[in-house]
């Protein structure tokens, strides 16, 4: 290999709390940012790189299983093991219930669920092999509570976190530890997406107000508690999900 | 220098954080009715007052004299706890009312103490130590599980009513660690063999813990409150 550090890969790395959270891994890792938007993974690796740090883009849809084995071969070829992951690509589709379009709901269950199953499946078994290994999924506050209009989301989520605890028991016996992150709001493109200019700002507000903390949070919070839990800080923690989430949701 | 505040600093897990907070460079307010309990640390930035919980002026005393030699109090860590093993019907209540009013008042005490400086700085982080016993239940522990179970009401109420000062307040639930606790009901082999149980393969350790609260005191976790971080090696994952 040409580097020393180890290698993190963080898919959905072209944006938001995944783009903050390659940075953050930046500082101590060789990062690998895959994402469906090729240029916004060529973004965030410049980004990286003008810090000093080490970054490898490279595009991949994580709801195609043959996209996802060329990621894999690509790592392998140009990066090496990966010993710790950040799944984080998602998609944002709003709908009340009775009105999702099946193909719709076909595409955040994809990207979300086939996407993390397909990733979690693709690096653990290097993982196995050296016994060790950290991997944080994306999930959510709503795969706890209910929001109107997000049926396929907070499913999509839920199905994440209890994913995450029964990899998280599957794995344990190999010192590979597999935690959730659950966010509130947080000042990102996926919380944008839908909204013009002007309800997003009117949204901004509101989320803040509705918060305990009175303000969204701010995709670096959410890398920080990733951070945390993909480093040594949290050897004693597996199949956990933790909510950066200015109090949203308290259980 | 900021100064950390620690209840039940003498044993466990308040011992451990204590010493981790003083190898980071912090000021540490350290509390425990055990006098002497830290007499073998020596550390101009430890400051040890023999009191107990229970005694809410004695604390404001610590608070005040806390501030008066630091910048800021960023925290308290809440770990004075008591525990005694007791069948449910043989359970008087006299021991009851000492769990609550150590482990649960004690808590609110301490945090009531301390709550005008933070409201003042318009920031603190409150850490405070609930159990898996909170969730889990564990036999012949029916008081001590239900003042944990205060504790995180107690937390969840504290983090809604001063979100908007800039306080954040958290719990973290151990699983069973290595600590003085558990060895006043089991053997020391009976202990370490409960590791076999758990996914991770070992009980916990105070350093286990006392990462999870240097993380919760820390600016990583400032978008975290209300939160209760399982600390348990994955034992029950619900």
């Amino acid at each position: 290999m040409e580097h020393e550090k180890q290698n993190i890969l963080v898919t959905g790395g072209g944006s938001g709390i995944a783009r903050a959270s390659a940075k953050r891994m930046a500082q101590s890792m060789h990062v690998v940012v895959a994402d469906r938007n090729a240029a916004g993974a060529a973004q965030t690796v410049e980004e990286i790189e003008a810090k000093g740090g080490s970054a490898t883009a490279i595009a991949v849809d994580v709801s195609d299983p043959d996209s996802v084995q060329d990621m894999c071969r690509q790592i392998t070829r140009d990066v090496g093991e990966i010993h710790k992951a950040f799944f984080a690509a998602g998609i944002f589709i709003r709908g009340v219930v009775g009105e999702i379009a099946e193909e719709d709901w076909d595409s955040m269950m994809a990207v979300h669920v086939r996407g993390t199953f397909l990733c979690c499946q693709a690096v653990l078994p290097a993982m196995r092999e050296a016994r060790r290994g950290a991997i944080v999924n994306m999930s959510s506050d709503f795969a706890v509570m209910a929001v109107p209009a997000a049926a396929a989301y907070t499913a999509a989520k839920a199905a994440i976190y209890s994913l995450t605890k029964t990899l998280a028991l599957e794995f344990a016996p190999y010192g590979i530890r597999i935690n959730a992150l659950g966010p509130g709001p947080i000042d990102t493109p996926i919380l944008k997406s839908g909204r013009t200019t002007e309800e997003w700002k009117a949204a901004l507000q509101s989320f803040g107000e509705n918060l305990p903390v009175g303000r969204v949070g701010k995709p670096e919070e959410v890398a920080a508690v990733l951070d945390f839990l993909l480093s040594d800080r949290s050897s004693y923690m597996t199949g956990q999900i933790i909510h950066p989430n200015g109090g949203q949701l308290m259980w | 220098m900021e100064t950390i505040i620690v209840t039940g600093a003498g044993s466990g897990i308040g011992f451990a954080l204590t010493e981790r907070l003083l190898a980071e460079n912090f000021c540490v307010s350290a509390w425990d009715t055990k006098e002497g309990a830290l007499q073998n640390i020596q550390n101009d930035a430890l400051t040890f007052h023999s009191l107990d919980v229970r005694d809410y002026n004695g604390m404001v005393d610590a608070v005040a004299d806390a501030a008066a030699g630091a910048q800021t109090i960023a925290g308290v860590a809440t770990c004075a706890a008591i525990y005694r093993a007791t069948p449910f019907l043989e359970l008087t209540l006299k021991d009851w009312e000492e769990h609550f009013s150590v482990n649960l008042k004690g808590t609110l005490f301490a945090c009531q103490a301390v709550l005008p400086r933070f409201l003042e700085q318009r920031s603190g982080s409150i850490v405070m130590f609930s159990s898996s016993i909170a969730r889990r239940g564990a036999l012949n522990s029916s008081a001590y599980a239900a003042t944990k179970g205060g504790v995180l009401g107690l937390m969840r109420a504290l983090a809604l009513d001063h979100a908007r000062a800039g306080i954040r307040a958290n719990a973290i639930s151990p699983g069973i660690a290595d600590t003085p606790m558990p060895r006043q009901v089991m053997s020391e082999t009976d202990l370490f063999e409960r590791g076999e149980d758990i996914p991770l393969g070992r009980i916990g350790t105070p350093v286990d813990m006392v990462e999870a609260a240097m993380f919760l005191l820390s600016k990583d976790a400032s978008f975290v409150t209300g939160q209760d971080i399982r600390v348990n090696g994955g034992a029950g994952l619900f």
